[in-house]
């Protein structure tokens, strides 16, 4: 690239398209710091990391099948899942706590594994495989319930409660939960072979698979294993609160589905990406959090957010016709 | 880069014109000069910059830097509507013309001429008829129907639709004939030439240099995004000098000698079928030997190749490699048995265009360049970079997106892939379609060492002179049979062609 440009004004168009997107964060950050006295404050910094560590669990996983070029609406029964099963292992099973979770994820690979089937042996579209998953997992969660009362347990073992209220030098415990799920998938989507070849099939299935990669496991481990981390996330709200509350997970989907694509959209080559999928749930985070402390009507946020999804693409479309 | 004397004696100075894109420098101060009234011939091997150029122009892309003056005005941005209005009009390769439009309603769509009572068709249809015959030479009744027409004469319509406003003066025609027959390219000649004595100046792009040696005054010549000469004087005997600078050196012979001593079979089909597209296949390549594979499209070649590398599933027969019968359900089991494709549609399947040209390299040999399924990225640049040396992959950036090299330098980063493999069979379909003439004498060469290091190849193609200058045997496909498997020595253009086409006489070819 040349470093010369051809007109040598500053262009303030180019600019913003370029760094349109940290210029929005910076203004939002600095908006809610001047207008808000406790924006700034370390405890209210830790309040959005806090508040942010679900959503970012789900959004992992939804930057993994978005990677591999599909995308997965059933997040939120794979998270319904793991807390059900984890629940109910405790309540009517005595489980221990480890192999509640162990059994919660299982709940999760389940829908994992009914998404591939779906996808894989069926051939169905992403999109209309997991809204079907979706569907027929809200309907046995109401099934299930009874209509979709929650299931309490108040006795849950507080080594199971600690997953949401615990904390390790004052670091709650699902912030460091939501971060060792942060380092496996970057190390696994960004740092290894496997995630060069998720890459790859996401971009262009047909090229990856005469490339001799096994297009379709990957497509279905994929989803498996996307399922089995939105488990996790919903065993933590589901220790927090110690019930499962059906049908919880939905909240879920379409913020994950915001923060995957804002995340793309700031990647040099619009790649779903993991570091990317963290700001933008961070800063989906910060704009919640933002307009909760402005005290303004909390409906307003999913307008924002919308907006901010809307504007990071149209960014990024930009971006790209500069080039 | 050639400046002009005087600029006034240009209707078109592009100067200096650099543009590049992640990781690839498209134009590298090129310029480009024409006079009024001229056919000004642009020519070049793929990526070497004329289409960049043509869309700098378009103000399609926004050049880096360099000046544009068009009719004796300097140009600091080009928009669409600017250029429109300067007078520059573009034909481009495809018609966007709508099917069931009438003639006059396509030269008029967009700036139709409206009377008292809304659309004046009779004035559309008058204007449209004078100005086919008047400015393009041809009569065509202006409520025909685009669908009723030649695809030279909607050809003819696009010109009038892009020039009615009278107000064009320069015209730039982009790959006009790829879609025309020899008398319809004609026809656009003597249309084009009309043009001319106009006083319209005419930029001609093409690959075809018969056609521009027949209609051109003078030819810019590019290679690796800079104009390297200007001819002047164009006549027949002008090709080979334009060759040379396009190339940028004397070509040698376009097939590399042959030197393979066959002795052991490597792969064996035996009474291979696949479902209706082909049957019974009897073929065995050895080692070290390069087999064509020949025949009609339909004729089953595509399928055949397909199905060896696991693509699609045979019904019946076997394939052996090394003499070991060999299940292949899939791609990936044919690369872990050594079976590799190149694929036809390379731009489709056999690239991922936005993964850089080091990751489409090493995608099939990723755990080689892995520390515990982690990507060593030193060992992955190192192993790229060697085999972009190796095989001359331009530009030498292995970061590089893959979408933005040419045809020849994307084909080769398909063959670097699958010699990091080493691989022992190697199927290549159609490898120099849509690859320039340097390109292909550097595949060729590369296709003949890696047989005379013992590797199999299989080469199918749609051009006969290709299957006879590269392979030893050539095998034909018709109608889903094998009906012919000879020794290249036995055959010549002609017989090939016979052969393929089914007008093969009994006996061998002489």
């Amino acid at each position: 690239m040349s470093l010369v440009s051809d007109s040598d004004t500053f262009s303030l168009r180019s600019f913003l398209v370029r760094y349109g997107f940290l210029v929005i964060i910076a203004a939002f950050f600095a908006f809610f710091s001047l207008y808000t006295g406790s924006f700034l404050s370390g405890t209210n910094l830790l309040n959005i990391i806090e508040g942010s560590s679900i959503l970012l669990i789900l959004a992992l996983g939804m930057t993994l099948v978005v990677a591999l070029g599909g995308i997965d609406l059933s997040v939120g029964i794979a998270f319904d899942m793991g807390a059900a099963f984890a629940i109910v292992a405790m309540k009517e099973y005595d489980a221990a706590w480890y192999v509640a979770i162990l059994i919660g994820i299982g709940g999760g690979v389940l829908v994992g594994l009914l998404n591939a089937f779906l996808v894989v042996k069926l051939s169905v579209s992403p999109f209309l495989a997991t809204l079907g998953t979706f569907f027929i997992g809200s309907s046995v969660q109401r099934i299930f319930t009874g209509g979709g009362g929650p299931i309490s347990h108040r006795q849950a073992p507080m080594e199971y409660r600690n997953l949401a209220i615990g904390d390790v030098f004052g670091i709650p415990s699902e912030v460091i939960i939501a971060a060792v799920v942060l380092l496996i998938y970057f190390i696994f989507l960004e740092r290894s072979i496997f995630g060069k070849r998720i890459h790859a099939i996401g971009l262009q299935k047909t090229a990856a698979l005469v490339a001799g990669i096994k297009v379709n496991k990957y497509i279905a481990l994929g989803f498996i294993i996307a399922a089995a981390t939105c488990a996790i996330g919903g065993m933590i709200g589901s220790a927090n609160l110690r019930m499962f509350t059906p049908l919880a997970g939905f909240s879920y989907l379409l913020d994950a589905i915001a923060a995957v694509f804002i995340g793309a959209s700031i990647h040099p080559h619009g790649r779903p990406n993991v570091p990317g999928t963290l700001i933008g749930v961070l800063f989906l985070g910060m704009v919640a959090n933002g307009l909760n402390l402005m005290g303004l009507d909390f409906n307003t946020k999913d307008a924002l957010s919308g907006l901010i999804l809307v504007g990071a693409l149209a960014i990024a479309v930009a971006q790209k016709r500069l080039r | 880069m050639n400046m002009p004397k005087n600029d006034d004696a240009h209707v078109l100075s592009m100067a200096g014109i650099s543009k590049s894109f992640p990781g690839v420098q498209a134009l590298d101060g090129a310029s480009l000069f024409v006079a009024p009234g001229e056919i000004h011939g642009l020519v070049g091997e793929n990526g070497a910059g004329k289409s960049t150029i043509i869309k700098v122009l378009a103000g399609v892309y926004e050049r880096d830097s360099g000046t544009v003056t068009i009719n004796s005005t300097v140009y600091e941005t080009l928009t669409p509507a600017s250029v429109h209005a300067a007078g520059v009009r573009f034909i481009h390769q495809e018609l966007h013309l709508v099917p069931h439009f009438t003639v006059a309603e396509s030269v008029f769509m967009g700036q139709e001429i409206t009377g008292i009572f809304g659309i004046d068709r009779k004035t559309m249809n008058d204007r449209a008829a004078a100005f086919l015959s008047e400015t393009l030479h041809i009569d065509i009744a202006p409520n025909t129907l685009i669908r009723d027409l030649g695809i030279a004469e909607r050809k003819l319509v696009q010109i009038a639709r892009a020039l009615i406003d009278n107000k064009a003066s320069i015209v730039v025609f982009d790959e006009p004939t790829a879609p025309l027959a020899m008398a319809e390219i004609e026809q656009l000649f003597t249309a084009i030439r009309h043009l001319k004595e106009r006083g319209i100046a005419i930029i001609y792009v093409s690959h075809y240099l018969g056609e521009i040696t027949q209609l051109c005054d003078r030819v810019t010549i590019f290679r690796n995004g800079k104009d390297v000469a200007v001819e002047s004087n164009i006549d027949e005997g002008s090709s080979d000098s334009i060759i040379r600078h396009m190339v940028g050196r004397e070509l040698a012979a376009l097939y590399p000698n042959k030197h393979h001593a066959v002795e052991t079979p490597l792969l064996k089909l035996t009474g291979l079928s696949g479902d209706g597209q082909f049957s019974d296949i009897d073929l065995t390549v050895g080692k070290g030997e390069i087999v064509g594979l020949g025949g009609l499209i339909g004729s089953g070649r595509e399928e055949l190749t397909d199905t060896i590398y696991g693509l699609r599933q045979p019904t019946s027969g076997s394939i052996e490699l090394d003499g070991r019968a060999l299940s292949i359900t899939a791609p990936s089991t044919a690369v872990e048995a050594g079976i590799v494709l190149v694929p036809r549609d390379r731009r489709h399947d056999g690239l991922v265009l936005d993964l850089s040209v080091g990751d489409n390299i090493n995608l099939a040999s990723l755990e080689e360049i892995a520390n515990l399924w982690l990507e060593d990225r030193k060992s992955a640049a190192r192993r790229s970079d060697e085999l972009s040396e190796k095989l001359d992959i331009r530009p030498r950036n292995s970061s590089a997106l893959t979408r933005f090299l040419s045809g020849g330098n994307q084909q080769k980063v398909v063959l670097a892939r699958w010699l990091a493999t080493g691989s022992k069979l190697f199927i290549l379909d159609e490898p120099t379609v849509g690859v320039d003439i340097g390109a292909k004498v550097e595949i060729y060469q590369l296709i003949e060492d890696l047989a005379a290091q013992g590797a199999g190849i299989i080469v199918s193609s749609s051009d006969p002179a290709e299957l006879l200058g590269l392979c030893d045997r050539v095998a034909v496909l018709m109608r889903g049979k094998l009906i012919a498997d000879r020794p290249t020595g036995s055959l010549d253009i002609d017989s090939l062609i016979a052969l393929t086409t089914g007008f093969e006489t009994t006996g061998d070819a002489a």
